[in-house]
């Protein structure tokens, strides 16, 4: 039976063997990392520090130059990339809501009316019961429209759910 | 003449040259258990985290940097950047970190032992 001390010598012996052992291995994979990154050129700061302040100063430098102010005067505006964009965004997609063809760039004022979450079409009660059945047959937000449970659909859509508590989002429609 | 290669791999040793011992030490045995339990394992995990908490290893990444700045890039092995980090890399364990996993690695020793 050997001595408490001697059992502990050897305990500590034993733990810190192991303990080294971890950290070679934590060692050599972080020096494997390093080796990776200085390999593959993912250091940025390297020797390319210098010529890296230099190009993000130019390009400070361009954007400075050309306003953002595009809206206003109509100027086509240059980003780093090198691409131009024109100052109102011309590319034509359907309305979900309402069906109807409308340029990009003139969707948010357009949803605004045609979902009426903007402040004047709110209280517009407006709405037809064949847009309102338009709206619930296809796949997309309801309408917070009083009308919207009156109208003979068949099918919720599984959208956001709308003001009014009856509405399910799950696709089931109970009267 | 072999270009320099990225890792230094030793050649496999053959079984007839390297007949196994037939006593496995203590040490191999526990080692065993420890990286069957998956221990081990857990205990890298831990060591990785905390080393990382305390800016061992930005502090060994930054030696890593230094030493690719002087030699070029292309010009590196693992092996160097193992010769470099692992001198300080020993030495600059914070005492509790070290305490903690002393402590884990004794408190399974203990219970694998019994």
């Amino acid at each position: 039976m050997s001595l408490p001390n001697e059992e502990n010598a050897l305990d500590s012996q034993l733990s810190s063997h192991f303990f080294w052992d971890i950290l070679d291995s934590i060692i050599v994979d972080v020096a494997s990392e390093c080796h990776r990154i200085a390999r593959l050129g993912l250091d940025r700061n390297l020797e390319e520090e210098e010529e890296e302040l230099k190009l993000s100063a130019q390009a400070r430098a361009r954007v400075a130059d050309s306003s953002n102010n595009n809206e206003v005067n109509g100027k086509y505006v240059v980003d780093i990339f090198g691409q131009t964009h024109p100052p109102v965004a011309s590319e034509i997609f359907e309305c979900m809501n309402c069906g109807r063809a409308i340029a990009a760039g003139r969707f948010a004022p357009h949803l605004e009316k045609c979902m009426g979450k903007g402040r004047k079409a709110r209280t517009k009660v407006t709405r037809s019961s064949t847009a309102q059945s338009r709206h619930l047959r296809g796949n997309h937000a309801p309408t917070n429209s009083p009308y919207s449970n009156s109208a003979g659909a068949n099918r919720i859509s599984n959208g956001h759910s709308g003001v009014s508590g009856e509405e399910h989002s799950n696709g089931t429609y109970e009267p | 003449m072999k270009p320099k290669t990225s890792v230094n791999r030793p050649p496999t040793p053959d079984v007839l040259e390297n007949p196994p011992e037939r006593e496995p030490t203590l040490q191999e045995l526990l080692n065993i258990k420890l990286i069957e339990s998956g221990e081990k394992e857990r205990l890298m995990e831990l060591l990785r985290e905390r080393l990382v908490e305390c800016g061992w290893k930005d502090d060994m990444k930054a030696l890593c940097r230094a030493f690719v700045k002087k030699q070029g890039r292309n010009n590196v092995t693992v092996d160097e950047l193992v010769h470099v980090i692992t001198p300080k890399g020993r030495a600059s364990i914070p005492d509790s970190v070290k305490a903690e996993l002393l402590q884990r690695i004794r408190t399974f020793l203990m219970s694998a032992a019994v």
